[in-house]
């Protein structure tokens, strides 16, 4: 199956393709950054793919969405179509099952991943995910980007690793009560959030370089959890200070033993 | 119909070094792996394994004829096990490993053990999937019998979600 195609990245492993190959990966939210994901992602090699994404491309989208142009704000196209285009042009006997609805109108193709990239924008919507991820065995990778301040703005973003039997987004500080009540209080007041394409595409790349080493195993690392930032004034992308702070091993939020979709016991 | 089990790196590791500790007389282990069945699309179940059992060296039964026997204190451990767990349709897999790499099947003494035991499991936990999971040194096979099912139908994948991910896909003509 190896050909010259992958060979600049044959350092993944004398196996990474046929690793990469069959390893299914799902990506929610096609816009900023799951266009720049679902692009690397077939570059690299990934063959079977589960999509989510129910909006079409406006022209606020053309400053960051990946493979859109002028001619898809005039036709109305979805961003799955766009996705999709990007992903057969690289690798044209790609699975890709697309789905133009929000991934809980339609839940079950999502549970046939290893890995799921959440490129969502509100934390309802990541903790949601993160669920999902939890009860059906699924690694999740989360993006997110903001613009802070009033006077001095600053970029900032986040990639983490939620995986299952590991900490999660709550043990690492990144999603708390507190944020999800104030979102909710907001909903509706937040405006349009600022996103612009170079932030959403080193956020994209470092979460692809977690899945491929997640799949590969390249780094050797292994890394149970990551929560990384990434300052968009400083143009560095590091280990979250929250990480220091955390004493424990076991995530109390998502029990092991707690997998499937939730039954009601009778007492 | 596509089925899938599902397992955690942690629990896959705490499986394979449970198996792999030698035995006084048997010259393998077998293990109880528990899971719960979730759907997928096109009237596909995943089976989502969550907790496992090492059988005390105890219940270990002497016989040359084959790699291990359990007896009837590990079954009888297991069908109550199957009972405590029918609220939450939770069912069992009888787990051990073949010492060779690559894709693994189920020898005449699987075989002919499981169409014993699976019955009873079926009896108790009628809800819930149960099998067998024959795990080798780098992949792994399973055949689970669904809820009212009489004969077993064989897993299309298991995947196991660590670091990294293991995904053992069943290749053999279907």
């Amino acid at each position: 199956m190896s050909t010259d195609r992958y060979s600049r990245q044959s350092f993944l492993g004398s196996n990474s393709e046929e690793l990469i190959s069959r390893c299914t990966i799902g990506v929610v939210g096609l816009g900023g950054g799951g266009s720049h994901i679902v692009q690397q992602l077939a570059h690299i090699g990934f063959q079977r793919y589960i999509l989510y994404d129910d909006d079409v491309v406006e022209e606020s989208n053309l400053n960051r969405l990946i493979g859109a142009g002028t001619i898809d704000v005039l036709a109305g196209t979805q961003k799955l179509h766009i996705a999709k285009m990007r992903i057969y042009a690289l690798q044209p006997k790609a699975s890709v099952r697309g789905f133009a609805c929000k991934w809980q109108e339609n839940p079950e193709p999502l549970r046939e991943c290893q890995i799921v990239l959440g490129c969502v924008d509100s934390y309802r919507a990541r903790e949601e995910l993160e669920i999902a991820c939890r009860r059906y065995l699924m690694h999740y990778i989360d993006i997110g980007m903001d613009v802070h301040g009033k006077e001095q703005l600053s970029i900032g973003g986040q990639i983490i690793l939620s995986s299952p039997g590991s900490l999660c987004m709550k043990c690492m500080g990144f999603l708390t009560d507190e944020k999800l009540a104030k979102e909710a209080s907001d909903y509706g007041n937040a405006g349009p959030r600022p996103q612009v394409v170079w932030p959403n595409g080193v956020l994209a790349s470092t979460a692809v370089g977690l899945a491929v080493d997640i799949v590969t195993d390249w780094t050797r690392s292994r890394r149970p959890y990551a929560y990384l930032v990434y300052d968009g004034n400083r143009a560095t992308v590091k280990e979250s200070p929250a990480l220091r702070n955390i004493t424990i091993t076991t995530c109390p939020h998502f029990p092991e033993s707690e997998v499937g979709d939730p039954v009601l016991i009778g007492l | 119909m596509r089925i899938e089990i599902k397992l955690t790196g942690n629990l896959y590791n705490e499986i394979v070094q449970d198996l792999a500790r030698p035995h006084a007389f048997a010259a393998e282990r077998l293990g109880f792996v528990f899971g719960r069945m979730g759907t997928l699309s096109d009237k596909g179940f995943a089976v989502l394994l969550n907790r496992y059992h090492s059988i005390p060296d105890s219940q270990y039964l002497e016989d040359l004829t084959v790699g291990a026997r359990i007896g009837s204190e590990a079954i009888t451990w297991a069908m109550q096990a199957i009972y405590y767990g029918r609220p939450t349709h939770e069912g069992i897999f009888l787990i051990h490993v073949h010492g060779h790499k690559g894709e693994t099947g189920m020898s005449e003494v699987d075989s002919r053990e499981q169409s014993k035991l699976i019955p009873g499991f079926q009896s108790v936990g009628r809800a819930s999937a149960h099998g067998i999971i024959i795990l080798s040194l780098n992949h792994g096979s399973s055949w689970v019998w669904l809820p009212t099912y009489k004969e077993p139908r064989r897993a299309d994948c298991i995947s196991v979600i660590g670091a990294p991910v293991g995904v053992f896909e069943r290749r053999e003509e279907k």
